[in-house]
């Protein structure tokens, strides 16, 4: 109830906080600063940001969910601790260390960058989704298949359902630590919000690199939210 | 009818969890597996339904191997129960008893009036069980809810792992009467595994006790494993209380010296068991306590005719075996 409450209030307070950004961005602002700040200009920018986020997180998420279910599964529970090895080395190489390497292969571009974002969210997600599953206790695992359900069955009506906060909360590190770290992207030529705050660093507008720092955190918020969102709407529908 | 055929099993290359294990459960008949910890009592229990595999024999069903039917398709015609339940936590209780129905695909008016069946059936009232979720429920309505669960597709044969072993004494006692009164009625061929002998000697109608290694001690009825423990493990494991539980399974009527009576003080109903003739003895003043049927005395019970009723109870065991082997 309480978590319901807040999911309701948090995006009306976001979108106030972004009109003040906004404003404040533009109450006063040079002909050049308003080059880069105008709202069509704004809105691109985020744009940009939230694909990146998108399609990157997607990614994980399609790659990492059944490598955790692949890993969790009797015969195959060898494989987990090297995947969480390879995730680990994904998430602990810098990750414009990562974009680096991916720029090297694919040269400059959205798609450096959304590999770049791939490989760097797929630990939070595989780790969870390994340790929501693992977490499932054996009895009711047991029960389960002793009535009769087939192991696609059990994971699909049992294992996965009640591993699915865990899973859900790891897309969630996921997409939050993206929409941080997506700031880079603009390095790759790739844009976002991290344009902002670069274009402003490089030209000592502070102005600028406010408004982008700010429209990034609260991006995070916002995917944060609704992500929680959508968790909540899939428990509730089942 | 359930016929394990010379079946072992080994984990690994240790010694046999369960070893040569040959015996028969008559159809509609409780099959308690009893022993101590280790025995292999749940290996032999999950042979029947194949989640364990033997490692060399065979367990048979009405005559046909396990190994040759779909483990799938085998499970859902076989209610199993576990001690920790395993309900599923977020399934309402409703959600939990339809579980092989709906594996089977029955429709939802079907589902809807089994589940309120069968929640008659284990005494939680439908109308307020059926959308509690497993964590509203005390340790032996959650039980209850197993057994639904376990016998919701009616199947013929029931696998029941330590059922009452997570309650507390007077629950596990509240549920082991219930399970006597629904097995009456319903008839299932039961395995049911323990450790605790006194449960074990109250559920079976045959007990097959178990040693440490998976051997079989004996087979054989509660009052022949009282009365004539086939080794001295078993013997050892029945306990020195064997004589006083042997009075459980004996009624007054066991007893009855029949005519008048001498005795006054409280009395007995032939339907009593000898146990409660003996405390009525022990509480009396006289040698005797009236056996009383309705309103008319049909005789007496005293110490002596209980000592007798003992000793014939075991020369009949005697003469069973004698015709068994
Ligand atoms: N899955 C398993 N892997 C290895 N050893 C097992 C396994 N299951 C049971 N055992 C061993 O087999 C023996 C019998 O176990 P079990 O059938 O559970 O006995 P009980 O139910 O009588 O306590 C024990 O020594 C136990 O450690
Ligand atoms: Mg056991």
């Amino acid at each position: 109830m309480r978590e319901g409450k807040r999911l309701a209030v948090t995006p009306l307070l976001l979108c106030a906080a972004a009109v003040g950004v906004v404003v404040w961005a533009h109450k006063g602002a040079d002909v050049s600063e308003l080059g880069v700040l105008a709202t069509g200009k704004l809105a691109l920018r985020v744009r940009e940001h939230l694909a990146l986020c998108a399609v990157s997180t997607a990614l994980a998420v399609a790659v990492a969910v059944p490598a955790g279910v692949a890993a969790t599964r009797p015969g195959l529970r060898r494989l987990a601790p090297p995947l969480l090895f390879v995730a680990n080395v994904g998430q602990s190489v810098p990750t414009i260390a990562v974009l680096a390497l991916a720029f090297s292969v694919t040269g400059i571009g959205f798609r450096t960058a959304v590999i770049g974002l791939w490989a760097y969210s797929l630990l939070p997600v595989l780790r969870n989704t390994v340790a929501g599953l693992a977490g499932v206790d054996p009895a009711v695992v047991e029960a389960a298949r002793g009535m009769g359900m087939s192991r696609a069955q059990v994971l699909r009506r049992v294992e996965f359902p009640l591993a699915w906060p865990v899973v859900v909360a790891g897309i969630r590190t996921a997409a939050v630590v993206n929409v941080g770290t997506a700031a880079l992207a603009t390095f790759v030529g790739a844009g976002g919000l991290g344009a902002l705050i670069t274009v402003g660093l490089d030209n000592q507008r502070d102005r600028i690199l406010y408004t982008g720092a700010a429209l990034t955190a609260l991006l995070a918020l916002a995917v944060d939210w609704a992500i929680a969102a959508l968790a909540e709407l899939g428990r509730s529908r089942r | 009818m359930i016929r394990y055929e010379a079946v072992t099993k080994r984990y690994g290359d240790g010694p046999p969890a369960l070893d040569g294990l040959t015996l028969e459960v008559p159809a509609g008949e409780t099959c308690v597996l009893v022993g101590p910890s280790g025995g292999g009592k749940t290996t032999a229990l999950k042979m029947v339904n194949r989640l364990v595999e033997p490692t060399s024999g065979r367990v048979l069903i009405d005559g046909r191997d396990v190994a040759s039917t779909d483990p799938v398709i085998l499970r859902r015609g076989i209610g199993y129960v576990i001690q920790q339940v395993g309900l599923f936590p977020h399934l309402d209780v409703a959600a939990n008893v339809a579980t092989v129905p709906k594996l089977l695909g029955w429709d939802r008016d079907r589902i809807e009036a089994r589940v309120d069946e069968l929640l008659d059936l284990v005494g939680l009232e439908p109308g307020t069980y059926r959308h509690r979720r497993p964590e509203e429920l005390s340790g032996g309505q959650r039980q209850r809810v197993g057994v639904a669960r376990a016998l919701a597709a009616d199947p013929p044969i029931l696998l029941m792992d330590e059922p009452f072993g997570a309650v507390d004494p007077v629950t596990r006692a509240r549920l082991q009467d219930e399970f006597l009164r629904v097995q009456r009625t319903l008839r299932r061929t039961v395995v049911l595994v323990t450790h605790d002998i006194d449960e074990a000697l109250r559920l079976g109608d045959r007990l097959a006790v178990l040693a440490t290694g998976g051997r079989l001690e004996q087979y054989a009825t509660p009052a022949e494993v009282l009365a004539r423990p086939a080794t001295a493990f078993v013997a050892d494991f029945v306990g020195a209380g064997r004589t006083l539980r042997r009075l459980d399974l004996l009624t007054v009527a066991d007893a009855l010296v029949p005519g008048r009576t001498t005795g006054g003080g409280p009395s007995v109903a032939p339907a009593a068991t000898l146990a409660d003739a003996m405390a009525a003895l022990l509480t009396s003043d006289g040698p005797s306590v009236p056996v009383v049927d309705g309103g008319s005395v049909l005789g007496e019970v005293t110490l002596d005719s209980i000592r007798a009723a003992l000793r014939e109870s075991q020369v009949d065991v005697e003469v069973d075996v004698e015709v068994d082997t």
